[in-house]
This record gives structure tokens, C-alpha cells and sequence, in this order.
């Protein structure tokens, strides 16, 4: 019951985030500039065919605000069921942790649209992945195919092996990339180009490391790297799915650049941009295509820190280390 | 006993590695906040021309005077004023200024911070966050000089001129196409560039004014009504209020034109001395003629760097021994400026690059590629780059050769290769 829930809320916490990425495309976030109500109604009574058929931003804010509070509801339900099915400390602490979570990552989307503040709204972009990664090692912890293997296995390794700290450092990569776009798209433009300068380098280099990481784990995973886990199926589909998803990210990260900024030939020394073929082709702003693909760059990076997280728990990563107890009690008196 | 000792520091050891792993967590879960800033972000504001302060050698409190001045003259980025004198519509200023906000029917301000900002700056300045990313560098307002319109080489672009480089935005550069956007809101987009460049030039002139102060002005610009506007804004919001009745007359192609006699005339304009363009474009019509200008944006900030060499040079060959106490003075107060310069150009200014000439042989223009748009480049030249106007020394009829001739180059061998094979792709590079 509990997993179920738990990858409910992965879902709709999935729709949530795209909705919030498409959000700044748009830059709709004062689309609607009350909160809690919507125009002066309260959220959930605003009147369906004007958000549904109303403006494109109003139906993105809107539409945000309500998978928000859904989100919300369904991380209350999800406390409740995991106490009452007395799931494993690590999860309880999990699911208090989404509950408090959420509620302060509603306040600060309330407090970016109060303040019209863009600190706020980086603080609020940084929240959310935040929030899916405890979403999805909730899901995770509680599946049944976890719990039998770690109440089988019945291990707490006293140390991190390779793949451990591997996992869970394309873990922290995957997020502080998510943390390092926010800060692109958020873009104050009364900074200077040299500390945009600076944020991009920290991007760049953050992909070069969750590229490297990825390539390490799926190492690992096949038996390339030495290490104490069993190399099961399961953690190479997952290592390669992970490889595959950044090396389309790449490519995406690549584009998203193009359709916001053009080529970004001032990288380049003078002698060689000026060599660098032009076409009479010309970028336009805010096509379906540039934010498919703005959008779809955010989501794939969502989508990369969820499978991490899963495998750095498959990979007996930092919890593990910490001495968490992932088997419920349930499982343990059965 | 032994036993217990090696007991507890096993245990530890494993409460020392879960503290630190936890620890580890907390901070990794801290930096984002700490990354993203604590404070609020501060309201949008102008930012003041400094390199052209620093070259005026003006105080801070004369900066002070300035900023003073354009705020009660053009407000602020979030509440943009025009005097009426200037001509602008201020219904258009306020769709395109402040932070990006829409209402319940989708009407949505701050189009020029949803769109233009993050390149051109919120100053208009041309040192918005990604500037120094691009090539060529967005352009910077403030001098009021735009390279793409139907105007004379000195006029200022009509307001249809900025709409078209915002509908079609400019091949060849970072500048995107804006088709998507309604009449509406282009239309403010141009009224806010037209805005941002007359306050850069009021503010260049502001500036340029402490110059001709008296003696007797003790380096205080006049407040008054007489000096503002007719010294000051005037003059600059006189040259856009002509702009629209200054379009070029451009003459019809000779009916019953022969092309392939018309393109051969260009190609002898090409190369001949009258017209004289293989003088940059070069004898491939590839651009690669003298390369070594820059445009007038990118030559400001190459003089004023050559100025603090120049300077910095001359100050470390000078000898505070041999000066008298007031020279010392005035060589410190060099210094210091000197000092400020540098800083000034490091924050406010990016690397100065030469301009390239076009490859005429890719078939991409900036301007626009219909045979009017080269028309008008040919004739009244490139403003704010080295293209000269080819008007009066060049007849229409003529202007419209050299246009026939430069439309086919695309398509042209130019002979230099071996005949035995045709141009490639390569090869116009």
C-alpha cells in the first residue's frame, strides 16, 4: 500500500515539476499574483473553464499550484499509511521529511509570487528536486522486491564500497546540476556577464562530472571496477539507463543553449568563430520547439536524479553507510 | 577489558563515519540555498555609463548629478517616464518595462526582461549576463546608433526598422526572430530600444556636457528647464522624430534590366576603385579583405584601453623625485584614476573584438536578404562599422549592379580555384 502511494507521489510530483519547468519557460510565475487564492478565489474553487480554457501562463501557474496541493495531500496520506503499516525508521523519517518538504516548498512558491522575488524563486527551484529525491527513495525503500532482498541479505556495511560512493556521488552531482540550471534559468539580468560566466563553468563542469560518474557506475556495475555488491541486472539497467539519460542531456543541454542564446561562438577564439559557417536560419524565440526543448532539459535532469538516487540505495550508498534500517516491521515479524 | 575498549572504538569510529556521512548530507542539501543567495534580489536599476565617465575624469559627485538627472527624466527600469517632448507612447514603455507579470487575461509586462534583457542588459547597454557568449556582442543602445534601416548612414532607424530586426531578428548573429509575438507587443518592444537609446544618449551628452562647463559652473551641470531640453534632450529626440520621414528614395531596378550585363557592371564596380569593395570583402568576395577594424562600440572600449596603456606607461616613466608637491598631487590623482579606469573596463566592458567583414559568398546577410535591404547597406553604408556609403559616389543605377553582382556570388565560381571543379561549400568559408 505504502509503495504504491509512494510512486503515486513520484508521479504526480513528475507532472508537478514539469509544470514548474514550464513555469519558467514561460515565465508565468505572476501569472496569478495572489496566494494562497487565485485571483481572490480560494485555489481549488477558481472556476475550472476559465484556468482550463483561460491563458496559457494562467493555466500553467494555476495548473502548478493545484498538482502542488495534490502533491501535498498525497505526502499527508503517505505519512499516515507508513506509520500505521509501521514501515522501517528510514522510511518514516523519509515521508516526515517529504510532509515537511512539501509544506515549506509551498510556502516558497507563495513567497516568490508575494515578494516577486527571484532569489525566492531559485530557492523554490532548488527545493523541488529536493522533494523528488525523497519521493523516490520512499518508493524505492518500500518496494517489495527492496525489502526482500535487503531482509535477505540483511546488510548494514560498516564502510562505502566503490559502487556506494559512486552512486552517491552522481547522486549529489545529478542534484547540484539541477541547483546549477536553476540559477541559469532564474537569470537576473542585472548580473554581469562575468558571474554568469562563473554559473556556466560551474554547469559545464558539473555535467563533466556526472558524465564521468555515470560511465564509472556502469563500469562498476558490469564487473569493471572492483566491488563487494552483487552485480544484479537491476544496477546495470539502471547504471546504463542513467548514461544513456546524460548523454541525451547533453546533446539537450547543448540545444536548450542554442534556441535561448544562438551559437555560443563568443567560446571560441576570434579567428575560429569567425570560420564557423552562417546560415540564414534564425532562432524563434519562444517556438513550441525551443521550450519543448528548454523544458525537456530540466525534466530529463529531474529524471536523472530519481534513477541516481534509486541506485545509489541499490547501491548501498550513503543511507546504508548512515545505518539506516530500510526492512518495515512487518516484514521483519513476518 | 581489552575488549571493551576495542569495542568502543569500533563504535566510535562507525558513530563518527554516520555523523559525518549526515553531515555530509546537511551540507549538500545547504549549499543550493547558500549558492542561490540570501538576500533579496534588489529592484532592477540603470546602470550608469562608467566607461565614458571614467574617460570624461568625471567625480562622483558629477556621476551623482547624472544619475540624478536621467532618474528624474526617464525613471526607473520598473517605472519608465518620457517626457512628452521625447515622443514616445508611454502606454507601449509600460507594456515592455518593469518585471514579468501577465493578468488573468494573459496581457503580460516586462517584455523587454522576458526577452531582450538577459543579452542587451536591463540598461540596454549590451552587457546583459550572456553578452560575453556571443558573436557578435548584442548591442549596446546607448549611442543610439543601429547598423540595420532604410535611413541615411548618420540618420536614426525608423520605428519599422527595429520591428523588422525584431520580427525577422538577424541571421548570422544571436539575435532571434520574434514572429511568435503579437503586433502589440514587438510594437512596445521598439518604443522601449527607441527609449533605452534616447536616455544612453542623454546620458552620453550629460556627460560630455561638464566639459564645456564655465568657471563659474563649478563643475555643475545647470538644472535648469532651457539647459536640459534644449542642449540636452532636444537634439537627440529631435534626430528620432525625423527619422521616419528620412527613408532613403530608392530609384526601381532598370526596367528591362539584361542580369548577366548588370551582374558583369557590378563585379567591375566590385573591384574597381570607384566603389572599391574588394577592398574588405576581398578579391573572393569572402570577407577576408582587412580585417584587423572594429565597429564603434568595439573601438570605445580598444581606445580607452589603449588610453590607461598609453597612460599607465607615461606614469611609471615619471619621477616623484624630481616633482614638486602639487605635481605629486596631480601625478597621485593620475594614478587613482588610472587605477579606476582599469576596474571600470574589467567590470563594464567586454574584450574588444576586430569586426570581420562579410563572406558575401554564404549568402547571409544581417540586414535582410531582399535586394531593397542591400540597397540600402550599399548605398548609405553600415552605421557604427567601417562599411562606407557608396551615395555620391556611386549613381542608384550603378548601386543596383553591385547588388545584382553580390546576390550572385552565392552561386558564382570565381575562377581562382581550377576550373576543373566547382566551388564547394569549403570553399566560401
Amino acid at each position: 500500500m505504502a509503495h504504491w502511494i509512494a510512486c503515486c507521489l513520484v508521479a504526480v510530483t513528475g507532472v508537478l515539476l514539469t509544470f514548474g519547468a514550464l513555469v519558467t519557460t514561460y515565465e508565468a510565475a505572476m501569472a496569478v499574483p495572489d496566494w494562497p487564492g487565485t485571483y481572490g478565489h480560494n485555489m481549488f474553487l477558481f472556476p475550472f473553464a476559465e484556468w482550463f480554457y483561460g491563458p496559457w501562463d494562467l493555466f500553467l501557474e494555476h495548473g502548478h499550484r493545484l498538482l502542488g496541493a495534490s502533491v501535498g495531500v498525497i505526502s499527508l496520506v503517505l505519512a499516515a499509511v507508513a506509520w500505521k503499516t509501521r514501515q522501517s525508521p528510514a522510511v518514516r523519517w523519509l515521508v516526515v521529511a517529504a510532509v515537511f518538504l512539501v509544506v515549506l516548498q509551498g510556502l516558497l512558491g507563495g513567497l516568490r509570487v508575494l515578494l516577486d522575488d527571484k532569489t525566492v524563486a531559485k530557492i523554490h527551484a532548488c527545493t523541488g528536486p529536493l522533494f523528488f529525491s525523497v519521493a523516490v527513495a520512499t518508493a524505492t525503500l518500500t518496494s517489495r522486491r527492496f525489502q526482500t532482498r535487503s531482509s535477505k541479505e540483511g546488510e548494514v556495511h560498516g564502510g562505502m564500497a566503490i559502487g556506494s560512493w559512486l552512486a552517491t556521488g552522481l547522486m549529489f552531482a545529478s542534484y547540484m546540476q539541477l541547483v546549477a540550471g536553476a540559477q541559469l534559468r532564474h537569470l537576473d539580468p542585472a548580473i554581469g556577464p562575468n558571474a554568469f560566466r562563473w554559473l556556466v563553468a560551474f554547469h559545464l563542469v558539473g555535467a563533466a562530472t556526472v558524465a564521468v560518474l555515470s560511465l564509472a557506475a556502469v563500469g562498476e556495475s558490469f564487473g569493471l571496477l572492483p566491488s563487494v555488491y552483487t552485480r544484479g541486472s537491476g544496477r546495470r539497467l539502471l547504471s546504463s539507463t542513467i548514461l544513456f539519460f546524460v548523454c541525451m542531456q547533453v546533446l539537450l543541454g547543448f540545444a536548450a543553449w542554442v534556441v535561448s542564446w544562438g551559437l555560443p561562438l563568443g567560446l571560441l577564439p576570434d579567428s575560429i568563430a569567425s570560420r564557423v559557417p552562417e546560415t540564414s536560419t534564425v532562432v524563434v524565440a519562444r517556438s513550441g520547439l525551443s521550450s519543448l526543448i528548454v523544458t525537456g532539459h530540466v525534466v530529463l535532469g529531474m529524471m536523472i536524479l530519481g534513477a541516481s538516487v534509486v541506485l545509489c540505495i541499490l547501491s548501498g550508498g550513503l543511507p546504508n553507510a548512515a545505518g539506516a534500517s530500510f526492512v518495515s516491521r512487518q516484514r521483519v515479524i513476518a | 577489558m581489552n575488549n571493551v575498549i576495542a569495542c568502543r572504538s569500533v563504535t566510535s569510529t562507525l558513530v563518527r563515519t554516520k555523523t559525518s556521512n549526515v553531515l555530509a548530507v546537511l551540507c549538500g542539501i545547504c549549499i543550493p540555498f547558500l549558492a542561490a543567495g540570501c538576500g533579496q534580489t534588489p529592484a532592477a536599476s540603470f546602470r550608469l555609463n562608467l566607461v565614458e565617465s571614467s574617460k570624461q575624469r568625471l567625480t562622483s559627485s558629477q556621476e551623482q548629478q547624472v544619475a540624478t538627472i536621467l532618474t528624474a527624466l526617464f525613471g526607473t527600469p520598473d517605472e519608465p517616464l518620457a517626457p512628452p517632448e521625447i515622443g514616445l507612447d508611454g502606454a507601449k514603455l509600460k507594456l515592455a518595462a518593469g518585471p514579468v507579470r501577465s493578468d488573468i487575461v494573459g496581457r503580460k509586462n516586462g517584455l523587454y526582461r522576458e526577452h531582450c534583457a538577459h543579452c542587451h542588459g536591463v540598461t540596454g547597454d549590451g552587457m546583459g549576463p550572456t553578452a560575453a557568449f556571443l558573436n557578435p556582442y548584442p548591442r549596446d543602445y546607448r549611442p543610439g546608433v543601429f547598423k540595420f534601416k532604410s535611413t541615411e548612414r548618420a540618420d536614426k532607424p525608423t520605428h519599422d526598422d527595429l520591428v523588422m530586426v525584431l520580427r525577422n531578428g538577424l541571421a548570422g548573429s544571436s539575435m532571434p526572430s520574434f514572429a511568435l509575438l503579437s503586433d502589440a507587443k514587438i510594437e512596445a518592444l521598439a518604443e522601449y530600444v527607441k527609449y533605452l537609446s534616447i536616455r544612453g544618449e542623454v546620458e552620453l551628452a550629460l556627460m560630455r556636457a561638464y566639459f564645456e562647463l564655465d568657471d563659474e559652473d563649478q563643475g555643475v551641470l545647470p538644472q535648469s528647464r532651457e539647459f536640459l531640453f534644449e542642449e540636452i534632450i532636444d537634439p537627440v529626440s529631435e534626430m528620432w522624430a525625423v527619422a521616419d520621414d528620412a527613408v532613403i528614395d530608392v530609384p526601381d531596378m532598370p526596367s528591362g534590366l539584361d542580369m548577366v550585363a548588370s551582374i558583369a557592371k557590378g563585379k567591375e564596380l566590385f573591384y574597381g576603385n570607384k566603389a572599391n569593395c574588394v577592398k574588405c570583402h576581398g578579391v573572393s568576395g569572402l570577407g577576408d579583405g582587412q580585417a584587423n577594424d572594429y565597429d564603434d562600440w568595439n573601438k570605445v572600449v580598444f581606445q580607452a584601453h589603449k588610453t590607461v596603456e598609453g597612460a599607465a606607461e607615461q606614469a611609471g616613466k615619471a619621477s616623484t623625485w624630481e616633482m614638486s608637491a602639487e605635481e605629486r598631487d596631480e601625478y597621485r590623482g593620475e594614478l587613482a584614476w588610472l587605477d579606476r579606469f582599469e576596474t571600470v573596463l574589467d567590470g563594464n566592458a567586454l574584450r574588444p573584438r576586430t569586426i570581420r567583414p562579410r563572406n558575401l559568398r554564404q549568402g547571409v546577410y544581417r540586414g535582410g536578404m531582399r535586394p531593397l535591404d542591400l540597397y540600402y547597406r550599399i548605398h548609405a553604408g553600415i552605421n557604427g562599422a567601417p562599411m562606407p556609403a557608396a551615395k555620391g559616389t556611386v549613381p542608384p543605377e550603378e548601386i543596383w549592379d553591385i547588388v545584382n553582382y553580390i546576390r550572385s556570388l552565392p552561386y558564382d565560381f570565381n575562377g581562382t580555384l581550377g576550373a576543373d571543379r566547382p566551388m564547394v561549400a569549403r570553399d566560401r568559408m
